[in-house]
């Protein structure tokens, strides 16, 4: 809410200043424009983001509208930010609240899907991305999990910024309070984790409930390369000396 | 042997630089990179930039020896280190790349549209002469510390705001540059990451440019911004945009006084 007030009030800078200058140059500052050094760096970032014609902010996206709401904060985001994904006593609850009550399920129950169709989502990133180029919104978007997760244990290629989920469903079974937790961390994981790196796959859209039961399959599924090969837990491998993939990044 | 030699030279770069330099998997997790150290295909485009800097070039037939990055006019010594700086003549915070591209329309003549300034980015089959004068200038500043001026009030507000953009999640994945840089020891798949706060580790994270050996090619800052939006799904971020630059206010500062490896070698 204190965002939308704030953004309203750049605006109101920005339009008297251009009214002022006639026009206002792109990426150049006059002095006609407002007193930037009187701003905090909270709003100095904001007016960045929005007012500088820093960001192509007006690029149509695949859930619609354009990139400009992608660059707007919803509560959770703001809170994180402004805490650094370290919230305390209240802000932690609110959070942990807010995401419990995000959860929507889909219809007919959590069901698992095909781990093998699971396996490619766990692989790609693809999906969403936009600026320079553009992610073909026609294919099909992956949940991108060995960016940060070690899941088939002949996997090399797997990041660590998330827990290992090696033999995950080995470790835990597959019954339906384990369904249950699994999609929720999918879906929204601050529930349980409040500011977690992790993105909220499910409440933000990013994945279709389909893709999260073939990726709930990879995870839970027996037959699963995740749960099915046995590697001796003491012999940590090393990433570094396998061969590099192109992550992208 | 040479695994031999690369635990000798760690020992040895450890016990004189200090007890951080060994135990740092970005810094020392790449093998290839280690052993590519000392050949840098940079330097190619680093002599490429130098003939172009010197060269009589654009409508006005004149070279960019008069462009002042900050030290005054022609000084390039030590200057990229010290940037971003304000500059009065523009009243604005300036990164190399924009000073260049400044210098290139104020200097030479050349517009927007002409190729030296429109081509911001190389590709497989050519070079972007921006990109070669940047790594020409920035080179000039090899193995000194980082060390950007905080005098003017624009510049202390554009590092703040630019350490409020590293830490602000937003977009349909909740990221923010907080999301991979805040963690030792992390990695993205197999890509070890520069953590903020560790000085070595940060001073030769923002050690652009840099050959990267994925690309193939020699990228710079505002290349390694402008991936880092795309891939949070944020909205694309423009070059030389202020908002580009209090990124880099923030990167640069918070690696004061570590040491730039100009040109660096990335993967």
């Amino acid at each position: 809410m204190t965002n939308k007030t704030r953004h309203v009030t750049y605006m109101g800078l920005a339009l008297s200043a251009g009214l002022l200058a006639g026009c206002v140059q792109v990426g150049e500052q006059s002095d006609d424009e407002p007193d930037l050094t009187e701003m905090s760096a909270e709003e100095y970032a904001e007016y960045l983001i929005f007012e500088s014609n820093s960001f192509k902010l007006d690029q149509e996206v695949q859930e619609g509208g354009t990139a400009r709401e992608r660059m707007q904060q919803d509560e959770l985001q703001r809170l994180c930010s402004d805490t650094r994904n370290r919230p305390h006593g209240e802000v932690a609850n609110r959070i942990v609240a807010m995401a419990r009550e995000s959860f929507e399920y889909p219809e007919g129950g959590i069901q698992l899907g095909d781990w093998e169709k699971g396996a490619e989502l766990a692989r790609s990133g693809y999906g969403y991305r936009i600026g320079h180029n553009y992610d073909n919104p026609e294919r099909t978007v992956g949940g991108n999990c060995y960016a940060c997760h070690q899941m088939d244990p002949e996997e090399l290629a797997y990041g660590n910024i998330g827990p290992s989920l090696s033999n995950y469903g080995e470790l835990r079974g597959n019954t339906e309070a384990v369904r249950r937790f699994v999609y929720e961390m999918i879906y929204n994981p601050h529930a349980y984790f409040p500011c977690t790196a992790m993105p909220r796959m499910g409440h933000n859209g990013f994945l279709e409930q389909e893709s999260i039961s073939h990726i709930m399959a990879y995870l839970l599924d027996p037959e699963s390369p995740v749960n099915a090969r046995k590697v001796d837990p003491d012999v940590e491998m090393d990433p570094a000396s396998a061969p590099a993939g192109d992550t992208g990044f | 042997m040479i695994k031999q030699w690369l635990v000798a030279t760690a020992l040895a770069a450890s016990v004189v630089g200090g007890a951080t330099a060994s135990d740092s998997p970005y810094l020392t997790g790449r093998e290839q990179l280690m052993m590519l150290a000392d050949n840098n295909p940079a330097e190619l485009t680093e002599w490429r930039g130098e003939d172009l800097f010197h060269e009589p070039r654009g409508p006005k037939n004149v070279s960019l020896e008069q462009c002042d990055f900050g030290l005054g006019p022609g000084v390039l010594e030590g200057a990229y280190v010290q940037m971003p700086r304000y500059f009065e003549d523009t009243g604005r915070v300036m990164d190399l790349e924009s000073r260049l591209i400044h210098c290139m329309k104020t200097l030479q003549g050349f517009t927007e549209e002409d190729d030296p300034i429109a081509r911001k980015h190389s590709s497989d089959t050519r070079e972007a002469d921006l990109t070669a004068l940047y790594t020409y200038i920035a080179a000039q500043s090899n193995g000194m510390a980082w060390d950007p001026p905080m005098d003017h009030p624009m510049e202390r507000l554009t590092r703040d705001a630019g350490e409020v953009l590293f830490y602000r999640r937003a977009g349909n994945m909740d990221f923010g540059c907080v999301s991979c840089h805040s963690e030792p020891r992390k990695r993205i798949r197999l890509s070890f990451l520069p953590v903020v706060s560790h000085q070595e580790e940060w001073s030769k994270a923002v050690s652009w440019p840099a050959y990267r050996i994925g690309h193939g090619v020699v990228r710079s800052s505002q290349h390694r911004v402008r991936g880092c939006y795309y891939q949070m799904r944020q909205a694309g971020v423009k070059f030389g945009s202020d908002a580009s630059i209090a990124i880099l206010s923030y990167w640069t500062d918070q690696a004061r006084g570590g040491e730039a490896t100009l040109p660096d070698l990335k993967r």
